[in-house]
């Protein structure tokens, strides 16, 4: 639980910051592949800004979650040595208790009746 | 293809310039990669088509960089000045000797901006007030009038073509008495424009204003000046409506004029308002019509520009009206010619102003390079604090600190120093202006001067651009250094702190310029110093010590000349007669004041010379036992007697000079000179004295009786045995028991006089506010000087530690100290001596009887500096010697 702690000292994160993370979950990712999944999986409501998703990455660097990596997945692909970045573990963890924390509040939401359940639970 | 390559560099180029916003440290790591980023999403876009995916494209790129670039920088700087906070708490003596230095330096920046603002550059406090243009007449001689007569006023408002309006304005002292109180005040006489031209409306009632069909106004009715409003009536509007008496003359209160209105007056502030239509209230005596004589020259004038229109443009107009006037009105007007500038090149009055403005261009310059120096200082106090964080650096650097940030992080740390410097040099310049302005203000209870020293915003926000100003260029020092310095040789140093060759020249060099800066100011301010002394030791022509002055103006209670003359008369006897006069005497004006009449004079019969011009005279309205009060040497001739009264002939006396321009090498007595129009016998020949200033060249000067001019006010010299200030009780005494009603005004030594008025004033101001800078400049060097010497002894501790056991004695430790800062200060004095010799040149014309290569002051002032920066390495050095060299060796 100690490291519970740890994590939960970053929250809470801003959407910006929490999409970049989720982004990363599945593997490297450069950022302007960060910046198309986003926009891809929000069907384009959530586009971010090549400077803000910078200073995103840098600050996560800065706090250890997430890394630059030296493996590059595909090097034919990879037309212009760009760096790509890696969920750390405390990024990991960060990221779930941050959707943890989000969760708790829908459920918080739904026992007052503010949204309705899903249908299929 | 070439097309799409040039299209493509472009697009880079642009990326390129926009990224340059962010900082260092974001660019370096990041920026390949946002560049990247850019470059493919504006590949995508071109790649959909269509011009407008590529305008939205760019719009969101250049959204982004605004927002996001700046919220970089302010990171950085929140995290650096929380680090530099933390590290200043750690040294606190570090930080406290910083901000005092550098609250020293700049509380002299501070007070100089004030007064420069106050003089050249603060607006009137009317409706677009860089509209107003002053427009006078240009004089040859300081003493001739600058100012315009109505009827002239009248004319150049006729030049509509550039001029909106024009307006007048002339001041006044009067008596105002209400509820039985009475109080002397200032009084601009206004033309009845003078408030719709400014735009300025009333804050209760109203204010003075044209009405239709009348030529000007007469009505006996006062505007109050709001602050006057505030402090005399509490600001009771119920005193709207209500009758005053103005020099014993009802007058109606009608108004109050606006708050923010401070009034025309540079260094004067107005009580209150009247019509010009009034002013025969104000002038006993003038039996003219004052709207019809021209030769009337009362108003100052002031007038708006129409938009657009430019001051030469306005200058040729109006050059055509007084030519048209010098040829209709040849008498008054032939050698009229109109100077016309911006109002605030006219402060405080059109002939003074660029004089004015050259003083204080000179004390900023001044305070500059005690700015300069306290800049230096600080550079000097960074610089020995980051020899000993060299590890500190090291270390940063060895962890991945890029340079860039490290010298970033330094910057930080000296502007943020300084902004607190800044915000305690503020208060401290707000204190020193108070008291300049009461300094000013107490100069004369004649003229109510109060000068507008106050520290406003615009002032505060020079301050603080200075301050970091300041702030940036020390702490470039300290980072240039850091980038030059080896990080693996720093990481060495074991704890001893890093002494690289280029840090040690820094400072050397930093030392060497203040001391060459401190020379500069101490000379600066020697030469003032001198200049007072050569001021104080000319020939005034009488004898000021022993004389004590009082004033009245029998005038302002509607007295009429012979009234006037029989208070005179009694009072002087009554004064006489008090235990310990020897003698006293009447005088309109006295000497070297703020005050004095001068006249045109002409010999009888005129020089046929066509192109001979009348020259202007110092002239003085005496009672008969003038010159043996002021112990005024007669030459020739005899003194004013009983006989010389309003019922006989006019006479006058004059002086060496007068006599000898208009009959040289004959005796003047029994001849007839043209004063102003008025046919005066000669009776006497006084010696030559200094009238106006005492930088002024001998200047013709004629005297008149008292009992045929019949002044409305006047001061009484009185010459006594007894020490000055035991006599004033029974001055007073004997004004109040000829007549209790006549306020007794200005009872002060005549050395007093002189030393406010505009005999000593200008060179004790001058000489006083350079040797507080000069004091200033050497105390701030004096500390770099013995903060650099105890840096070095400390460096050197063990190396005496080991001399001192081998033998060595106090005296070898020290002399070899001493030797090593001996050169700096002598390098130092050397180059000073170049840069005063340059910057006294600029002094030149302020100057009076002192060369500004004056010898003396250059020697003196080199020995001092010597023996300061002696002393200020003496110090330290003592200190090294009475270490215990085995306690240091065993440090080691």
């Amino acid at each position: 639980m100690a490291s519970d702690a740890r994590a939960q000292a970053f929250l809470p994160l801003t959407p910006p910051t929490l999409h970049t993370l989720v982004a990363l979950a599945d593997g490297d990712k450069h950022g302007y592949a960060i910046i198309k999944e986003v926009a891809r999986r929000t069907e384009g409501t959530v586009r971010l800004s090549a400077g803000t998703l910078y200073a995103i990455i840098r600050r996560a660097e800065d706090d250890g979650l997430i890394v630059e990596t030296d493996e590059r997945p595909d090097i034919a692909l990879d037309d212009e040595r760009r760096r790509y970045y890696r969920l750390t573990p405390l990024g990991r963890r960060v990221a779930a208790a941050e959707i943890g924390r989000l969760e708790s509040i829908v459920e918080m939401a739904r026992a007052k009746k503010l949204v309705p359940r899903p249908k299929s639970v | 293809m070439s097309g799409r390559h040039r299209a493509r560099s472009w697009t880079e180029r642009t990326i390129r310039a926009l990224l340059r916003a962010f900082p260092f440290d974001f660019r370096a790591d990041h920026g390949r990669d946002l560049e990247q980023t850019l470059r493919a999403q504006h590949r995508e876009a071109t790649a959909r088509g269509g011009r407008g995916a590529l305008f939205r494209l760019w719009m969101e790129i250049l959204g982004d960089v605004i927002t996001t670039a700046p919220r970089e920088h302010l990171a950085i700087l929140k995290q650096d000045t929380a680090y530099a906070l933390r590290a200043l708490r750690r040294t606190p003596v570090f930080a406290a000797s910083a901000v005092l230095t550098l609250a020293l330096g700049m509380s002299a920046t501070t007070g100089m901006l004030a007064i420069v603002n106050a003089v050249m550059f603060r607006p009137l406090t009317v409706a677009r007030p860089d509209e107003i243009i002053s427009i006078s007449n240009r004089t040859e001689s300081l003493s001739a009038s600058p100012w315009v007569s109505y009827r002239d006023l009248q004319d150049y408002r006729a030049a509509t073509r550039v001029l909106a309006d024009a307006a007048g304005f002339s001041i006044r002292f009067a008596s105002l008495k209400v509820d039985g109180a009475a109080d002397r005040i200032t009084i601009d006489l206004v033309t009845d424009n003078y408030f719709s031209m400014l735009g300025i409306g009333a804050a209760t009632g109203r204010v003075i204003q044209p009405e239709r069909g009348r030529p000007w106004i007469d009505d006996r009715v006062l505007v109050l000046a709001h602050s006057y409003w505030r402090t005399r009536f509490g600001s009771d509007p119920r005193i709207v409506g209500r009758t005053v008496r103005l020099n014993g003359v009802p007058f109606t209160v009608v108004g109050v004029a606006s708050a923010r209105f401070r009034g025309t007056e540079p260094l004067l502030r107005a009580a209150a308002y009247a019509p010009a239509g009034t002013f025969k209230v104000f002038s006993a005596g003038y039996s003219g019509n004052p709207f019809e004589d021209r030769a009337l020259r009362m108003f100052t004038v002031l007038a708006r520009l129409n938009p657009g229109v430019t001051i030469a443009e306005a200058q040729a107009e109006l050059d055509v009206k007084a030519a048209t006037l010098a040829r209709d009105f040849p008498s008054t007007h032939k050698d009229v010619s109109l100077q016309i500038v911006p109002e605030t090149h006219a402060r405080p009055t059109p002939q003074l102003g660029p004089f004015l403005r050259r003083a204080s261009t000179a004390l900023a310059g001044l305070a500059a390079l005690v700015l300069l120096i306290t800049s230096a200082n600080l550079a000097n106090l960074l610089i020995a604090r980051t020899a000993t964080r060299g590890r500190e650096v090291a270390l940063r650097t060895a962890l991945g600190a890029r340079r860039g940030r490290i010298v970033r992080q330094f910057v930080t740390e000296s502007v943020a120093l300084s902004v607190v410097g800044g915000a305690v040099a503020i208060p401290i310049g707000v204190f020193a202006m108070e008291r300049l302005r009461a300094f000013v203000a107490g100069a004369s209870a004649a003229a109510t001067l109060d000068p507008d020293f106050g520290v406003d915003t615009t002032v505060m926000a020079a301050a603080l651009g200075i301050a970091v100003g300041a702030g940036v260029v020390a702490g470039l020092a300290p980072a240039l250094w850091v980038l030059r310095s080896d990080v693996a040789e720093n990481l060495r140093g074991a704890g001893r702190g890093v002494t690289t060759r280029f840090g040690g020249a820094l400072r050397s060099t930093l030392v060497v310029v203040q001391v060459a800066l401190s020379l500069t100011l101490l000379v600066s301010g020697g030469l003032f110093v001198r200049s007072l002394d050569r001021a104080r030791a000319v020939d005034l022509g009488f004898d000021p010590n022993g004389l004590l002055l009082a004033s009245a103006s029998p005038a302002l209670q509607g007295y009429d000349d012979e009234q006037r003359l029989a208070f005179y008369d009694r009072v002087r006897n009554r004064i006489a007669a008090i235990p310990g006069v020897e003698i006293a005497s009447w005088i309109q004006f006295p000497p070297l004041g703020i005050t004095g009449n001068s006249a045109s004079v002409a010999p009888e019969p005129r020089p046929v010379d066509p192109k001979w011009r009348p020259p202007i005279a110092s002239e003085g309205v005496v009672g008969p036992e003038y010159f043996a009060t002021a112990r005024i040497r007669l030459v020739e001739g005899r003194a004013f007697e009983g006989r010389d009264s309003a019922a006989n002939a006019p006479v006058a006396i004059v002086n060496e000079r007068l006599a000898q321009m208009f009959w040289p090498d004959q005796s003047p007595v029994g001849r007839y000179l043209i004063a102003n129009d008025a046919r005066l016998e000669i009776v006497g020949v006084v010696q030559n004295g200094k009238y106006q200033n005492v930088a002024e060249a001998p200047l013709g000067a004629l005297f008149r009786p008292l009992a045929q001019v019949a002044p409305g006010s006047a001061s009484i010299a009185i010459r006594t045995s007894r020490a000055l200030a035991d006599v004033g009780p029974d001055v007073r005494h004997a004004f109040s028991t000829v007549d209790p009603d006549v306020a007794i005004y200005d009872v002060r030594a005549m050395t007093t006089h002189l030393d406010n008025g505009s005999a000593f004033f200008p060179f004790r101001l001058a000489a006083f506010m350079t040797s507080l800078f000069g004091g200033m400049g050497i105390l701030l060097a004096s500390i770099g000087l013995y903060g650099m010497v105890a840096y070095q002894v400390g460096q050197r501790a063990q190396e005496f530690g080991v001399r001192m056991a081998l033998g060595a004695v106090a005296a070898d430790i020290i002399r070899d100290v001493l030797w090593h800062s001996g050169r700096f200060a002598v390098v130092g004095i050397a180059v000073g001596l170049v840069l005063s010799a340059g910057v006294a040149q600029l002094l030149r014309g302020l100057l009076v009887g002192v060369s500004p290569f004056d010898p003396v002051t250059y020697v003196l002032v080199s020995v001092f500096l010597t023996a300061v920066c002696l002393l200020a390495s003496v110090i330290p050095a003592r200190r090294a010697t009475a270490l215990n060299p085995l306690a240091t060796l065993r440090a080691e």
